[in-house]
């Protein structure tokens, strides 16, 4: 086992020995040897990097990872009873391989392609790092590098698809301290409409590290319903990156939930580049004892008449540590630019603690913006409403704090979805409500 | 069914309760009127138990028990109900999530099961006929983006399915047009019985012209300074508060 600076030395030899998928693609070799480069140069954010100012991966890097899973012996039960929707195309990967066994991929409707990235590189060409910044200090260049599995999804243009797609990531524990990489690859054509879950999960209660890479290319007229549910072990580290490019007309949707972990960050990144397009950028974190989660999201208008909404809320609890920086950036020909962002946390404890930025940097002069952050307790007023309606104190504690969570999912129209996590978030909170 | 005794009670050191007597028997209703800054509305939250409100001398008796040692939602439970002056607004919390709630803390208390989700249903769509609410209020989060007059009718929508012993009515007209004030005052009326006690906190008359009290108590800089039937609402309309400064102490109910 190795610590993550030197991560880079013994996977070398496993690129070398061709056990990374795309060995015989040459522009992937290469695109890969380049990152290796890139995060030999860079190595880990450090903290005097503004975007890395409140999130330190000092322990993580103090950890010792593997990057060889045992065979693991998940069997479907386990593997269906960990899913979000059972009504769902499901693609399954174990302790960073895929499962054919675990996935669901029979009977895909018409004009949904979802396969494991392992065999669809060949389409990934024009995809792969057309999103995000592999420069940026991050894990990016590294996922670039070492890149293992993902999920490729594609939608045909005209098609909706009716059932929602799960990519559902395990993290089964039989393997200590194993650091997974992963990248997703999305693509809607013309027109077309999907629901999308990813879904992270951990059976047992130990060290693990998955690093995942989203890139989402939506063209004219597509729509994607996207969530994004995190619910690792307590001792897992989640980095994450996830960044969009939208064309005109084009609508993204996405909720991105953070309710495990002992470190979890994510960098969204939001492209509006076609008029009249669209990004719903909604998020929810719930933590106790001493996680931490960083939320870092960015929104380009870059032309005129695009809008866009985001609502991150936090509850926090123990000594737990949330970070939102949030930034919206109006270029100068954005003109017509429509933008609201809010972060609003909640805090139960004297010991957790929030540091919130929303920032927003405009460059046209005809437009409408607005942002704001807001840190409270429990409304004392609320509470004694319920109290004398009958219900105790821990009742009226516990269904408030719900309540709170519960309103960033009540603008997620998919009835199914918003039920399924409606139900792990309330199993999530203190006695339920 | 309620005895306030030499009630005194003090918010942030000041005293603004100073010695109320009451008697309410089951069945009747009572109005207690007064001018602003009377000390109406701290009787309202004494009485259902409010954060902040320091109770220095006197007691209160409810149903042969001590009110003032029990909790909040112990209150509840016990049939004791606060309509309130401005009605909460929680989101994220549907209205008939609060009202099934509500309703099941008090049947456990009761000793009864947790009820039945097609009996509750009919009984809510019964009771929401008394208010004349729509069923879409149902799934609308409790009060929020209701108008002043929908929140109202939702606090006695919610003493209809809750069925209290006592109900305490908190500047319930408060805010309402003329309409709006007639539907809550059918919803309370249909709500009247023989087992039932009700004690309206009011500034103005023109509720007890819907309302009609068997009771008027007028309250005056922390005392009931006043009791009398129906009659003494409209001598109040005539000849407003200032009387009241000048009437001899004593006259309690």
């Amino acid at each position: 086992m190795k610590q993550l600076t030197e991560i880079t030395t013994p996977f070398s030899e496993v690129a070398a020995n061709s056990t990374l998928p795309g060995a015989q693609l040459d522009w992937l070799q290469s695109l890969r040897q380049q990152a290796r480069g890139q995060f030999e140069r860079q190595g880990l954010p450090a903290k005097k990097v503004e975007d890395w100012k409140y999130t330190s991966l000092w322990q993580l890097s103090q950890e010792s990872f593997t990057h060889d899973a045992k065979p693991s012996s998940v069997t479907k039960a386990q593997s269906a009873n960990v899913a979000l929707i059972e009504q769902a195309h499901r693609l399954v990967i174990v302790d960073g391989q895929f499962s054919a066994e675990l996935s669901q991929l029979d009977n895909l409707e018409t004009g949904l392609t979802l396969s494991p990235l392992s065999t669809s590189l060949d389409k990934a060409e024009n995809l792969l790092n057309a999103h995000i910044d592999v420069e940026k200090p991050g894990l990016n260049a590294l996922n670039t590098f070492l890149m293992q599995e993902g999920a490729y999804l594609h939608v045909a243009a005209d098609s909706k698809i009716e059932k929602p797609v799960e990519i559902l990531v395990i993290n089964s524990g039989e393997t200590d301290n194993l650091a997974t990489h992963l990248r997703h690859l999305v693509q809607l054509e013309k027109n077309s409409e999907i629901t999308l879950i990813e879904h992270y999960v951990s059976l047992q209660d130990n060290v693990g590290f998955t690093n995942v890479v989203t890139e989402v290319a939506l063209a004219d007229k597509a729509k994607l319903h996207h969530f994004k549910l995190q619910h690792e072990s307590l001792k897992h580290y989640h980095i994450a990156t996830l960044a969009s490019k939208q064309a005109a007309n084009s609508e993204w949707n996405t909720n991105n939930i953070s309710l495990g972990g002992k470190l979890a960050r994510n960098d969204i990144h939001s492209q509006l580049l076609g008029e009249e397009s669209h990004v719903t950028l909604d998020g929810l974190y719930l933590l106790d004892g001493d996680q931490h989660v960083d939320n870092h999201t960015r929104i380009d208008h870059a032309v005129p008449h695009t809008t866009s909404e985001e609502v991150y809320k936090g509850v926090m609890d123990g000594e737990s540590h949330a970070v939102f920086n949030g930034k919206v950036i109006v270029h100068k020909d954005a003109q017509k630019t429509d933008a609201n962002q809010s972060n609003r946390n909640l805090l139960l404890s004297r010991t957790c603690e929030i540091d919130t930025k929303p920032e927003m940097e405009i460059y046209a002069d005809d437009v409408k913006c607005g942002h704001g952050s807001t840190v409270g307790q429990l409304d004392e007023t609320q509470l004694f409403f319920l109290r004398a309606r009958g219900l105790d104190e821990v009742s009226a504690r516990s269904l408030l704090t719900y309540a709170f969570a519960v309103e960033v999912l009540q603008r997620i129209k998919a009835e199914p979805v918003r039920q399924a996590l409606s139900n792990v978030i309330e199993h999530r909170l203190p006695r339920g409500a | 069914m309620l005895e306030i005794k030499n009630l005194h009670a003090s918010v942030d050191g000041k005293e603004i309760l100073r010695g109320i007597n009451m008697t309410v028997n089951p069945g009747e209703v009572h109005a207690i009127m007064g001018p602003n800054g009377a000390g109406k509305s701290t009787l309202s939250n004494v009485l259902a138990g409010r954060d902040g409100y320091e109770v220095t001398q006197g007691e209160v008796i409810y149903k042969g028990q001590n009110l003032l040692e029990l909790e909040p939602e112990e209150r509840a439970q016990r049939g004791v109900f606060l309509a309130f002056q401005y009605p909460v607004e929680i989101p994220g919390v549907s209205n008939i999530y609060l009202l099934k709630a509500a309703l099941n803390a008090v049947r456990k208390y009761q000793g009864l099961e947790e009820v039945d989700a097609i009996d509750f249903l009919t009984l809510v769509r019964d009771r929401m006929k008394l208010v004349k609410m729509d069923e879409q209020f149902l799934h609308r989060n409790v009060n929020e983006g209701f108008s002043g007059g929908e929140k109202k009718r939702n606090e006695i929508l919610q003493m209809a399915v809750l069925e209290p012993a006592l109900a305490i009515l908190d500047e319930t007209d408060s805010g309402l047009d003329i309409d709006a004030l007639k539907t809550v005052a059918e919803g309370v009326n249909a709500l009247r019985a023989e087992d039932r006690s009700i004690v309206m906190i009011t500034h103005y008359q023109r509720l007890l012209d819907h309302i009609v009290p068997d009771f008027v108590h007028v309250l005056s800089e922390g005392k009931i300074v006043k009791s009398g039937d129906k009659e003494l609402a409209k001598e109040l309309e005539k000849s407003g508060y200032s009387w009241i400064h000048d009437a001899p102490e004593g006259q309690t109910a």
